[in-house]
């Protein structure tokens, strides 16, 4: 690789946020600019050429891009299903019509609840003769000419994206092999995406469902990937061009785009990353993430510094299970508006003022009270906002709070602090959703406040979760972009194999598992070859599904690095510890215990540019510049100094209550916090012992 | 920060929003480690949170009482108790068969009571006659498995070791049982543990305004939001249980609601006899509050979207508005001690479909249809150690049509309950799914069509033994301001040598031989509103897509049709002679429509109302 120059592109809703490290200095340059939602790529390239001119950098001295994209996200939340179909084994055409017959929230929601829309209606779902039975059998050979006939029908009425999903598929994808060969032949113009490609794995409902979002975004994700890289090309010369994935590894967009379906997250998971770095960077190894936006607020668990995937994902209604960093979201965020709800309750979000026309006090025709306009009445926000580009209008704020409140008989105060308070809580229950809900005690991890406004009430969020530790970033604001930059290129695979393991006593089963994980080893040793990864680079873990022999639910394990009998032992010993872990209980030499799928992840380390990051050394006490009156509901109006994050060093520390400002962000520290700066500029603060 | 403060808007939103998402969190806690299919896959469990005087906080879902804690310790309350009981009779009606065991967690912050946590579930099994527990044939509760009235299954954080190892013997599935136990309690403590953070934060006598807060907001939804879309008056309706198990007749629940501008009676009055098998349901105890609290939820179908009816929970604030009157003791409603309750999940359907009915009266029609989408099917078998292997699954039905859609189709009740894939299925039972479809015209037909119900076959590859717990074979369940009824449940039996045998939908034990294919067709919604009012479009669509047939789309709806495929198109000029006709010769149309099957019965003089009583299906459709 000849430039040394590395770019990262995170598109946001509002902004596309870019950052390049000069690998040779370490210096970081960043820079923002316009997104473009009609035309994405040109945002991009707009960025690209920003930070090129910010560094003083040619475009030949570039060395990769790398993208978090909100294309695939976009097109499933635009709901752009028209023109899908569907071929499924004889007998099951109404499989998605069906679904899990399930019904959301409450008891008797059945009377009022509308089932949404299915992705493809049932008159362009096609039955296809063939039959295998679960461990892959053929029961009735496939009707290749039904097939052909069927596809022309569907092709007439007008479908251009054909999802394929045949009973035990995962299996046997002899089926669906053929069916996908003959229509790359015979149907050229069509996208096609088979569950066996997409989603080996056992639940029919649930892979269909996965494989037709898979081909729904897929004439999206290569259209806007194609013209990206064409694009970039011509400016680079041809560099790496690579994609952020739900998994939190990249790979190459023409590899993504043959299976975009993992790019769902591939917008929040470099937060995701950025974060992990941050704490790593902290020696904080069990943290949560809260990245909070202008409408919503992303929020992850992770722990000893390792991302956690679920494939209990679900997008719009429709369940995604291709493996994805566990990533909740909650409908609060800095632009979220403050209501009065039915009983006159208050409420916050999830309806938003957005970037256009924003929150009142940004004076661009905002009317509505939101979390933004509150914080700033009652002094958590400085008078101007971006380094002073952005003067906050406090009074038409404090007038619109004034009004507001007299609904519920308080004063502008109250009200603005009760609506601070109410928007803690939402983004407190999306971390118990990944936290308490997955049977993780909050106390024990540390909160990871990034995002223009994650910092300013994350340390009450930690308080009402009782979290003693609060760590922001440098540039909260741009951590996402950020995040791309310490990324890997990284590869799921998985198939079922449903065997009792018996204690792994069985060494025809051994073998079996020993097989496929060899096969899965292989493919993904080719495929990280393919994506450019030096062999030598490239590291496989190995993992498996379990489950009580019984039960319908599976637990996820890895092992380090064994094979054969070792490598079943391990798993089962790994299993019954994570089920005791999960559930709080297990049945560990009481109960048989069966894998479900073998599952290997490939991973390809790219070499990390070294940061320049640490700021001078601080003096210890740092003089603070200014003193500003600060509304808290337990106190009332205080005086609280406030802090430029720029001018504090390493080892300053401040007590709360403090505010700390910045270019793109403003911390607060209440009340019995004590934050301290490290030697890579976190800001690291601490809940004193009441 | 332990400071009192006076409850203001913030903390009752506060309070109240975390009220709630503790709610979610023991769900998810007694799903994470319950062991029963019945509990994990078919999410047939509830949980609830309580003040200290045992009145509901929470509001998703319906729960079980804390009276019987009261009744049966008084006083004797203490940190680390667990309670537990399964008596239908001895919990005040709280528990509803012997399958739902339930955990009770008193919550102290210090040595002050505060509040209640409660978790039942339906276990795989707690003996009895068939495997399962939930025997058809059976005369009286002790046929159906243990009976465990309220005891300390803990006392003190003591463990009672011996009523524990009594409980577990008696089951089939005895590591299941154990299992979901303790999922029980553990989901309890936690609930216990949100309620403690809030008392720490705000101070008890906050948090205890809060809970009232909490119990008035939803009587005061109600009042102002529900209420006034109900006119006035005293309005009759019924529905009826096809059979107990025993006997094939109309087993009748019935109703007369009195409406005033804030209060609705429900009096019972008139319910027909108890049966001998288990279709009784014990809810006379303790002022109706169960049933009180059950039925209330109906009334959120009147809310202005189905967006804001799933924001109104109802909690005890529901026996603010509502209030009950039974008969005399020994009918359906009032058993006496010890007449079995097994499948009562008949009579709990149909409690909110006389309810609904009702209120449609009381509506112009403005409410939903009937759907039934309680049955349980299953087979059972045992391998050369004589383990059982019990396969069961709950088939939802069609929803209703109602004024703003078209019934869902195949939908469930009971909220996230999930059918088993053809996939898992196969992997661990010996059976092969040779269908899983959704049968044409099983919706009732309306202006806005019921749900479908299901059409599945699955082939049997072992011998075994089926059982079906199963109403409206005969029965449908009813259309609405001019919707038809719609189509019952089926099972049948396609034997290896061609036969056919149509089996009853309360059965036990029938054997089943490998090859045989058992079929299973279950209910469709009620339509709502006219059908020769539905869209024609919408009709063809139907058609296209196989919902509806041709016959149908003329018989029922007097749309015309030309072309066939992608090239179906209404020929409008036929469809406005035939709706023309149609509307000519049906004359007035009904408010209700229970189905040919019924209107058999009522033509041969089979339907009877008792002394004070007439028929109260004699009513007009509203506007549709």
């Amino acid at each position: 690789m000849t430039g040394s120059f590395r770019v990262s592109v995170d598109t946001g809703g509002t902004f596309t946020d870019v950052i390049g490290v000069d690998a040779s200095s370490g210096e970081l340059f960043a820079v923002k600019t316009p997104s473009n939602r009609e035309d994405p790529s040109r945002a991009l390239l707009e960025g690209v050429a920003k930070v090129l001119e910010a560094a003083g950098k040619t475009p030949e001295e570039i060395e990769l891009v790398i993208h978090g994209t909100t294309t695939a996200t976009n097109a499933v939340l635009e709901h752009e299903f028209d023109g899908i179909g569907l071929l499924v084994t004889t007998g099951f055409r109404h499989l998605i019509e069906i679904a899990r017959q399930s019904v959301p929230d409450g008891y008797g929601n059945s009377y009022f609840w509308v089932k949404p829309p299915r992705i493809v209606p049932l008159h362009l779902v096609r039955e296809v003769p063939e039959r295998l039975a679960y461990d892959g059998t053929v029961l009735e050979p496939l009707d290749l000419g039904s097939v052909r006939t069927a596809a022309a029908e569907l092709v007439a009425a007008g479908v251009n994206r054909l999802g394929v999903c045949l009973l035990h598929a995962y299996a046997n994808d002899k089926h669906e092999r053929e069916i996908g060969q003959m229509l790359a032949e015979e149907f050229p113009d069509l996208f096609v995406s088979l569950s066996s490609v997409v989603l080996p794995e056992y639940r029919e409902y649930e892979r269909a469902m996965t494989t037709l979002i898979d081909v729904m975004v897929k004439p999206y994700c290569k259209t806007y990937l194609g013209a990206a890289q064409r694009d970039l090309d011509k400016v680079t010369g041809g560099r790496p061009f690579l994609i952020m994935q739900s998994n939190g590894g990249v790979v190459s967009a023409e590899t993504a785009g043959d299976k975009p379906v993992t790019m769902l997250l591939s917008g929040p998971a470099g937060g995701v990353l950025g974060a992990i770095e941050a704490a790593r960077s902290a020696g904080v190894r069990d943290l949560i993430t809260l990245d909070v936006g202008g409408t919503s607020t992303d929020v992850a668990l992770i722990e000893d510094l390792k991302i956690r995937l679920t494939s209990e994902t679900v997008i719009e209604n429709y369940p995604v299970k291709v493996p994805m960093i566990d990533i909740a979201t909650v409908g609060t965020g800095g632009g979220s508006i403050a209501w009065q709800g039915p009983g006159e309750s208050l409420k916050v979000g999830p309806k938003s003022a957005g970037a256009y026309p924003g929150p009142i006090s940004y004076g661009r025709g905002g009317t509505a009270p939101t979390v933004t306009d509150a914080a700033a009445i009652l002094g958590r926000l400085p008078d101007a906002l971006v380094g002073g580009e952005l003067s906050l209008a406090k009074d038409a704020a404090r007038s619109a709070f004034t009004g507001f409140g007299t609904q519920f008989g308080l004063s502008a105060e109250e009200a603005a602090a009760g609506v601070l308070e109410v928007a803690v809580i939402g983004q407190v229950a999306g971390i118990r959703q990944v936290s308490t809900l997955k049977g993780r005690d909050p106390s024990a991890y540390a909160l990871v406040a990034f995002g223009g406004a994650g910092p300013l009430l994350a340390n009450e969020v930690a308080e009402a979760l009782g979290m003693r530790r609060v760590l922001v970033p440098p540039t909260p604001g741009n951590l996402s972009a950020f995040g791309l930059q310490v990324s890997d290129v990284k590869r799921d695979y998985v198939r079922t194999l449903v065997r009792d393991l018996d204690a792994g006593n069985d060494a025809t089963v051994v073998d079996e598992i020993e097989k496929v994980w060899l096969e899965l080893e292989a493919a993904g040793r080719g495929e990280l070859r393919a994506e450019g990864v030096p062999t030598e680079q490239v590291s496989l873990v190995r993992g498996a599904d379990l489950r009580y022999v019984g039960e319908g639910y599976e637990v996820s394990v890895v092992i380090d690095d064994l094979s054969g009998d070792d490598a079943v032992r391990a798993i089962e010993a790994a299993f019954h510890e994570e089920h005791n872990r999960v559930y709080g209980f297990s049945y560990a030499g009481e109960q048989q215990v069966e894998v479900v799928a073998l599952r290997v992840q490939a991973l390809g380390e790219l070499h990390r540019p070294t940061l320049a990051t640490a700021p001078r050394s601080g003096g210890g006490t740092p003089v603070p510049t200014g003193t500003r009156s600060v509304y808290w509901r337990s106190t009332g109006w205080i005086d609280c100094p406030t802090y430029d994050r720029a001018a504090l060093g390493d080892g300053d520390s401040v007590a709360g209550p403090a505010i700390v400002e910045e270019y793109g962000s403003t911390y607060v520290v209440p009340t019995g916090w004590d934050a301290t700066v490290d030697h890579f500029g976190n800001i690291l603060s601490e809940r004193k012992d009441a | 920060m332990n400071t009192t403060r006076k409850l203001g808007p913030i903390e009752l939103e506060v309070i109240t929003g975390t009220i709630r998402s503790a709610e979610v969190e023991i769900e998810a806690a007694v799903e994470r480690a319950a062991r029963s299919p019945m509990i994990r896959d078919q999410h047939d469990y509830r949980v609830g949170l309580y003040d200290a005087r045992g009145r509901k906080l929470t509001g998703r879902s319906y729960g079980s009482l804390i009276e019987p804690v009261f009744e049966f310790f008084g006083d004797d309350i203490n940190p680390g108790d667990v309670f537990f009981w399964n008596d239908p009779y001895n919990s005040a009606g709280s528990c509803g068969h012997v399958p739902d065991l339930c955990t009770t967690v008193p919550i102290f912050v210090g040595e002050r009571l505060i509040g209640f946590s409660q978790v039942f579930g339906h276990h795989d099994d707690v003996g009895g006659c068939v495997p399962g527990s939930l025997p058809v044939q059976v005369h009286d509760q002790w046929g159906e498995g243990l009976v465990v009235p309220p005891i300390k299954l803990y006392d003190r954080g003591v463990l009672n070791e011996t009523g524990f190892r009594i409980i577990e013997r008696n089951s089939r599935l005895s590591e299941h049982l154990r299992g979901d136990i303790d999922s029980e309690i553990g989901a309890c403590q936690l609930g216990s543990r949100r309620l403690v953070e809030l008392a720490e934060r705000y101070g008890i006598e906050t948090l205890e305004a809060g809970f009232d807060g909490i119990i008035e907001n939803c009587a005061r939804t109600i009042r102002e939001e529900l209420f006034p879309k109900i006119e006035d008056g005293v309005y009759t309706f019924e529905d009826y249980i096809e059979c107990d198990g025993f006997t094939r007749q109309l087993f009748a629940m019935r109703v007369t609601m009195t409406k005033t501008a804030d209060k609705i009676t429900l009096d019972f009055s008139g319910t027909d006899p108890e049966a001998e098998g288990p279709i009784n349901w014990a809810i006379d105890y303790c002022e109706g509050r169960f049933v009180r609290k059950w039925m209330a939820p109906v009334l959120r179908c009147l809310a202005s979207s189905p967006e804001r009816a799933a924001e109104i929970d109802i909690n005890e604030g529901a026996l603010d508005v509502i209030d009950v009157v039974f008969p005399e003791k020994g009918t359906l409603v009032t058993p006496h001690f010890g007449r079995p309750t097994g499948l009562r999940f008949f009579i709990l359907l149909r409690s909110l479909g006389i309810f609904a009915g009702a209120l449609a009266k009381a509506t112009g029609g403005q409410m939903p249809a009937d759907h039934e989408t309680i049955r349980i099917w299953g087979m059972h078998s045992r391998d050369e150690q004589g383990k059982l292997s019990l396969f069961r699954e709950v088939l939802g039905g069609g929803g209703p049509g109602r004024p703003w859609a078209d019934g869902s189709d195949v939908v469930h009740i009971v909220p996230n309950s999930r059918n088993l894939p053809a996939e898992f299925s196969e992997q661990r039972y010996p059976v092969l799914v040779e269908q899983l479809a959704l049968r044409p015209d099983s919706g009732g037909a309306g202006k806005h069509r019921g749900g479908l119900g299901y059409d599945k076959r699955i082939r049997a590859l072992k011998d075994c033994m089926l059982l079906s717990n199963a109403d409206r074979t005969d029965l449908n369940p009813y259309g609405v301001n001019g919707g038809r009824a719609g189509g019952n449940y089926s099972i049948l039996l396609q034997r290896a040598d061609g036969t056919e045998e149509v089996l009853d939908g309360m059965v036990d034990n029938v054997p089943v031989r490998a090859g045989d294919v058992v079929r299973l067709c279950t209910t469709g919604g009620g339509g709502w509103g006219d059908p020769l009012a539905r869209d024609p479009e919408t009709v063809r669509y139907d058609v296209l897509c196989g919902n509806v047939t041709l016959a149908t789309a003329e018989g029922r709806y007097g749309v015309r049709l030309v072309g066939e495929g992608p090239g179906l198109s209404v020929d409008a000029a036929g469809t406005e002679d035939l709706r023309a006709k149609l509307t000519a010769e049906r004359g007035d149309v009904a408010m209700f429509d229970r189905g040919e099957h019924f209107d058999r019965i009522k033509a041969d003089g089979g339907v009877r109302w008792p002394e004070g009583w007439t028929d109260p299906d004699d009513c007009l459709a509203g506007r549709s």
